[in-house]
């Protein structure tokens, strides 16, 4: 059995001892202030001891928190007074991140979490190890993984998505890799047009050094490297809402000066000079400059907050898994097995869409570092054709002939945006009818945004019905190009609202076991003729059970596939 | 297409008059506790009916259209009163499966059986209004077929 880093003993006593302190003091505090027992000067005795008992917990904690690679599984086992042991098999493990903070960097910490698909929460987080013991665990649990996984496949267990994926990543290696270094296999097509960003394939010495099969395992060639000036166009183009969420919060700490900054942005362009004197102008002026300035230093958070974590990010193949690195301050490194990924998306915004550029998305059952869902950016950023080439070789996708939804499906978004904007011109008006706006009826201009509204929302909705995927694309701020196995289907159903029942149109969801947060909800066909909705089902339904029965007889084959 | 069993009407009818109740007990608590403010007994009696009134309606139609089925390789359900849904869980990917009852359906003699999957949303699908020997009987039937057809489960 391991033991963390001994630092963790420090931190986690300092940390257990402060949170002893702050109950001591809170104790005393209530036991005199409600119960009239007892007296203030009691602080000098409880705190130090809860200080003491706190770091003494903190220290068993340590002492007691203890982790092995075995054979077959990862076990931790924890707790001070109640103790829990885990075992963790590797076959069920879906990720393995390492987080690299500002301070463990200068120290050479590392916290290692472990993710399966079980639970709502990281299986196993080991807070924290040193580094070099965080590469070491990295890839003891990603050979053993890849053990676990060759001995079902040669065993009756056969798995074809492993092997097929392997397939599919190897395809995917020749994809995206430059013509201008040596290639392992013959089919040498330049796929990439224009300069593509690859560096050689890198073989660690110590992995060379193994023997026979640990030797393809362990071998970890570069499928993609982020360069500047794709980091520098991902940073630009992407906004991330979120953090204006975290803006906001800083608003509250501070709202004084933040008003009175505000307040002295707004003067020259008609903002109120003070509050007492302003009129409603004033204050829509004030409102409308804050909104804008809001946006604008979102904007600039969110252009360095992507630049400080999509730096230096890479994208390899070790053996089975895909391996990425990213991070400027804050290090994150994390393997992802292929044979775990639920499905693929590729997202674009409307400036991306512009530049014809592209991101991809791995989507995994286990909860990343990300936003607490198991979605993992495989490429942030790269030339759109590029990207939906390397989404296909690594899905085994053909080439999507998208279908669009009717027609009346756009009449609908016609109708809804009509109804917002109506909605939005009676709020200006009721305002109008108890301040003095003069011209309210202006606000009406908003309706024509709604003809180019409904008409984006309807062409961004399309979806393929593939012979082993399914792929599904919706969004105009942030489109979503989805791509499922019918392998991966967990359920798949039809919904028909009131109105669209009116219309004859049904939505398809189809869930898979990935984790989605609330940004990226379920994959959805929105608006589609109810007859091809039920097809849509049905022939998913179908093509699953195909897909059960093509991996059974395999199984009787036996078929075995070589990896190298 | 099977439907579910009659009695289930009377626990959403139940459930309905709960949240009129509660509704009721608000518009009183408005009308007592905040000086100002005077709910005429009639209003929140009329609240109240129409509550109640929209409750049975719903329970009634909720029932007409709640229905399912074991199909070969799925079981199938129909439901929805405002959003028809129309959903198909493949007893591959089926996790397990519960039987449940609350107090009011104890009572109704009714329990509902829960289907989960490893999905994220939709994770768990819920067929209420059975007898229990049926949802017994159901529970078991999902089971074999959920074993009958296992595979490596793609997680």
């Amino acid at each position: 059995m391991n033991r963390l880093h001994p630092l963790a003993a420090a931190t986690q006593a300092l940390q257990r001892g402060l949170a002893g302190l702050f109950i001591a003091t809170t104790l005393v505090t209530l036991l005199t202030a409600l119960l009239d027992f007892g007296s203030t000067s009691w602080m000098i005795v409880a705190a130090p001891v809860g200080f003491m008992l706190g770091g003494i917990y903190g220290i068993a904690y340590y002492l007691r928190y203890e982790y092995e690679v075995t054979d077959t599984t990862f076990d931790v086992s924890s707790g001070v007074l109640s103790r829990r042991s885990r075992e963790i098999p590797y076959r069920r493990i879906q990720n393995v991140d390492v987080r690299i903070g500002i301070g463990h960097r200068l120290l050479g910490l590392a916290v290692v979490s472990i993710e399966t698909a079980g639970g709502g929460q990281t299986e196993a987080m080991l807070n924290f190890v040193s580094e070099e013991e965080a590469t070491r665990l990295q890839h003891d649990i990603r050979r053993r993984t890849a053990r676990a996984a060759e001995s079902r496949s040669t065993g009756a267990e056969h798995d074809r998505e492993t092997a097929q994926a392997a397939d599919a990543e190897r395809e995917a290696t020749d994809g995206l890799a430059s013509s201008d270094r040596p290639r392992p296999s013959a089919d040498d097509q330049p796929h990439s047009d224009g300069p593509t960003p690859q560096t050689a394939p890198t073989a660690r010495s110590d992995d060379t050094q193994q023997a026979g099969y640990s030797q393809h395992v362990d071998r970890t060639q570069s499928l993609f490297d982020l360069e500047a000036r794709e980091l520098l166009l991902y940073s630009f183009t992407s906004f991330r809402p979120a953090l204006g969420a975290g803006l906001l919060f800083f608003v509250f700490i501070a709202i004084d000066p933040v008003i009175n900054h505000l307040v002295t942005v707004a003067q020259p362009v008609g903002g109120p000079t003070d509050f007492e004197s302003a009129t409603v102008g004033n204050y829509g002026v004030l409102t409308i400059v804050s909104a804008i300035y809001g946006i604008v230093i979102t904007y600039l958070v969110s252009v360095a907050y992507t630049f400080g974590a999509y730096y230096g990010f890479n994208l390899s193949r070790a053996g089975r898994d895909f391996v990425y690195e990213r991070g400027l301050l804050q290090r994150y490194s994390g393997s992802i097995p292929s044979e775990k990924i639920q499905s693929v998306t590729v997202t674009d915004n409307p400036l991306q869409r512009l530049i014809d550029y592209a991101g991809m998305w791995i989507e995994t059952a286990g909860y990343g570092p990300e936003s607490g869902s198991g979605s993992q950016s495989a490429v942030p950023l790269a030339q759109k054709d590029r990207v939906y080439e390397f989404t296909e070789r690594l899905t085994g996708a053909e080439t999507p002939q998208f279908r669009n939804p009717p027609t009346l499906a756009r009449r609908r978004y016609f109708v809804r945006y009509s109804i917002i904007a109506s909605v939005f011109v009676a709020i200006v008006f009721g305002v109008s009818l108890v301040a003095s706006i003069g011209q309210w009826y202006l606000a009406a201009i908003v309706f024509v945004g709604v003809p180019p509204a409904a008409h984006l929302r309807y062409v961004n909705i399309q979806y393929f019905v593939g012979e082993d995927h399914l792929v599904i694309r919706r969004g105009f701020w942030r489109r979503q190009t989805t791509v499922i196995p019918y392998y991966r289907v967990q359920t798949i159903s039809a919904h028909r609202s009131v109105f669209q029942r009116r219309l004859g149109l049904a939505s398809v969801v189809v869930d898979t076991a990935s984790s989605s947060s609330f940004s990226m909800a379920a994959p959805t066909i929105y608006d589609l003729e109810l007859e091809d909705a039920r097809a849509v089902t049905e022939t998913s339904r179908k093509r699953l059970q195909r897909s059960l029965r093509e991996r059974a007889n395999e199984d009787d084959l036996g078929l075995t596939v070589d990896f190298t | 297409m099977e439907s579910l069993n009659t009695r289930i009407r009377l626990l959403w009818i139940a459930q309905g008059a709960i949240v009129a109740a509660v509704l009721g007990a608000i518009l009183v608590g408005v009308d007592r506790v905040i000086p100002n403010v005077d709910v005429p007994m009639a209003a929140i009696a009329g609240v109240v009916a129409v509550a109640g009134l929209l409750a049975i309606a719903y329970a009634i139609r909720h029932y007409q259209r709640w229905q399912f089925e074991l199909q070969d390789d799925a079981l199938y359900l129909e439901r929805g009163v405002v959003t028809f849904v129309e959903t198909a869980v493949p007893f591959v990917r089926v996790q397990h499966v519960d039987t449940q009852f609350g107090p009011i359906e104890r009572a109704l003699g009714l329990s509902s059986v829960v289907v989960y999957t490893a999905g994220s949303r939709n994770a768990d699908v819920r067929v209420p209004g059975l007898t229990p020997d049926r949802a017994r009987s159901l529970q078991d039937t999902l089971r074999e077929l959920a074993i009958e057809s296992d595979t490596d489960d793609a997680v």
